[in-house]
């Protein structure tokens, strides 16, 4: 019930009105959602078609750049540029995707983190162009309709905006012909081989889906904190959505709710402790450990719990 | 003539990211377990020659404590947490060693401070060897040498010896092993040991040629990572060939183009995959 495309929908309209709600930040707010868009994207590739990729930060990375030179050297709009976000992570998620896939397993994580540092040292070597160690600064909010968003809860609507609409397709895509033959594929690789379905393309075009999504996700990022900095395309950022998306659980509105709790936490801790990340990374093993349905296995516990509640009461 | 040198620094290099390669290599092949803990154990073996030989203990005591201290704490962590995850998808393996790793190098902050020190090479070997119109440290001879003894060692471990057969057949078919009634925990827990104080002896060979800092993990996981998927995973003579040609890279790009080195050993890495997908030596 809980796991229905409309649901979610739902529940991520809810929690984009409930955040400024509840939060203090207009930044925090944004970075949620635009994380919680990667994390989800990256979601589709784990939990809909079995595929863990630890390269999700090229794409990421990628966009930020490509929104930063857009906006700040060619004179793009915001539009467009993401627009071209999309397109280039889809390109490159393509290749990352044709190539990783030709190894399963622990060997295509190895080869997509392989990706991930390659891409690393390319943006790291090529300071011309990416700005090196202080990336590309000075990258203007965007104006919509004349508009200029440059507030940061202005650039929250704008970026809830594209967040809906992106996640509704990443829905969509999930509930599709296509969604189901991904799951096929992670339930039996073999077996939708057997049956004719052409397996390597149905996950080059998740991988291709799922990198447009972290394209517009890093483009959005580089408006929002004004720059491209060079750690968007570190291994590190891998590797946060990666988590982000674990500690989520396994659906795509999950996936908002582990890039939440993964950012609130991280603010809520680093004011009280410089040393904060022994206390997450506690928190990492605990999840792993004990609560590998991530969050969402506890929302649905929950909503388990008080159904069995109801149903005694009648 | 001049490359020659580099050569040399690059195998000076190379022989260090062997020891970390061939240790993630050997957990992976008998416990299919990406290992992202794995720079931290070297970073907890580099840590521990810097205290050690700061307190005044020889570098020739320093040397083994480090690589047995390591040995221990990670058998402690396999034991406690590791050995209930290897059923769980990979996610599950990255989340716990990743989590383990932050837990390592905040606690490595905490004891030792966010900023890094320099570790003196032990005084029979500070001087420096000149041959002809080259000066080589004596330190970086004694790494190449002192590591290729230990690679053949660890060769006739894992090739010649009953442990070693144990870790290939557990590696074919981990159930079968049970069914026949070995202790498989038990080896699983040495083997990971015995890998990740590969990593921490890495970490105490390295600490007199690049001191110790905090965040010297990441950057030891990313090349580890690239020799074993250039190597092949799960092969020794991989690991070996591979850890050799990404120093040497590294070695000769250091005069050609120094920035570059890095990226040039990711490219070598891109390219190889691109044409041979298992890598080097690994299996199909």
């Amino acid at each position: 019930m809980l796991n229905k495309p409309l649901t979610q929908f739902l529940l991520a309209c809810a929690l984009a009105l409930i955040l400024p709600l509840a939060l203090k930040s207009g930044v925090l707010a944004s970075e949620i959602l635009v994380y919680g868009l990667a994390a989800a994207a990256c979601n589709l590739l784990l939990s809909y078609t079995g595929l863990l990729s630890f390269g999700q930060g090229v794409f990421f990375g990628v966009g930020s750049y490509l929104a930063a030179l857009l906006l700040t050297r060619a004179g793009v709009g915001a539009p467009l540029s993401l627009i071209a976000c999309a397109l280039v992570g889809a390109a490159l998620a393509t290749f990352v995707g044709a190539i990783s896939i030709r190894r399963q397993g622990v060997y295509f994580v190895m080869l997509t983190l392989a990706f991930a540092q390659f891409f690393y040292f390319l943006a790291y070597t090529f300071q011309d162009v990416t700005g090196g160690d202080n990336g590309i600064l000075d990258v203007p909010r965007p104006i919509i309709a004349g508009r200029a968003l440059a507030s940061p809860w202005s650039y929250y609507v704008f970026v809830a905006v594209v967040f809906l609409v992106l996640f509704a397709a990443l829905l969509q895509a999930t509930r599709s012909m296509f969604g189901r033959t991904l799951l096929a594929i992670r339930e039996n690789e073999e077996r939708a081989a057997a049956i004719g379905y052409p397996v390597k393309a149905f996950k080059i075009a998740a991988f291709a889906l799922s990198g447009a999504v972290t394209g517009v996700a890093g483009g959005l990022d580089a408006m929002l904190i004004g720059g491209a900095p060079l750690s968007n395309i570190e291994y590190h950022s891998s590797e946060t959505i990666l988590i982000m998306t674990v500690i989520g659980g396994g659906n795509l509105i999950a996936s908002l709710l582990g890039a939440g709790a993964y950012l609130i936490l991280g603010d809520l801790l680093s004011d009280v402790w410089p040393r904060w990340l022994l206390l997450f990374g506690l928190f990492l093993i605990v999840v792993a450990l004990f609560f590998q349905g991530g969050l969402w296995g506890l929302v649905e516990l929950a909503a388990r719990r008080s159904e069995r509640a109801d149903e005694a009461e009648a | 003539m001049v490359y020659l040198f580099q050569i040399l620094n690059g195998l000076g290099l190379g022989v260090i990211y062997f020891l970390l390669a061939v240790g993630l290599s050997v957990i992976f092949g008998l416990l299919r377990f990406v290992n992202f803990a794995h720079g931290a154990f070297y970073m907890v073996g580099a840590y521990l020659t810097y205290e050690a030989t700061r307190d005044g203990a020889s570098f020739w005591l320093a040397l083994p404590l480090a690589a047995l201290g390591v040995a221990a704490l990670a058998g402690l962590v396999e034991a406690l947490l590791l050995r209930r995850v290897y059923k769980l998808d990979h996610a599950y393996h990255i989340l716990v060693t990743v989590g383990v790793a932050l837990v390592i190098q905040e606690l490595t902050i905490i004891i030792w401070g966010p900023i890094g020190a320099s570790v003196a090479p032990p005084s029979s070997l500070s001087g420096v060897l000149i041959l002809g119109q080259f000066i080589y440290p004596q330190y970086r001879l004694f790494v190449i040498g002192f590591t290729a003894i230990l690679a053949l060692l660890l060769w006739w471990l894992l090739e010649g010896t009953r442990l070693g057969a144990l870790v290939r057949a557990g590696s074919e078919s981990a159930e079968t092993m049970a069914l026949l009634g070995f202790d498989t925990p038990r080896i699983n827990t040495a083997v990971f040991a015995l890998g990740a104080g590969l990593a921490g002896l890495a970490g105490a060979l390295a600490a007199p040629i690049r001191g110790v800092e905090p965040f010297m993990a990441v950057e030891a996981v990313g090349v580890a990572f690239a020799v074993v998927v250039i190597g092949g995973m799960g092969s020794y003579l991989g690991a070996l060939a591979a850890s050799l040609l990404v120093g040497v890279i590294q070695g000769v790009m250091a005069t050609l183009w120094p920035q570059g080195a890095s990226l040039m050993i990711y490219l070598t890495m891109a390219a190889l995959i691109a044409v041979r997908p298992r890598g080097l030596f690994g299996r199909a």
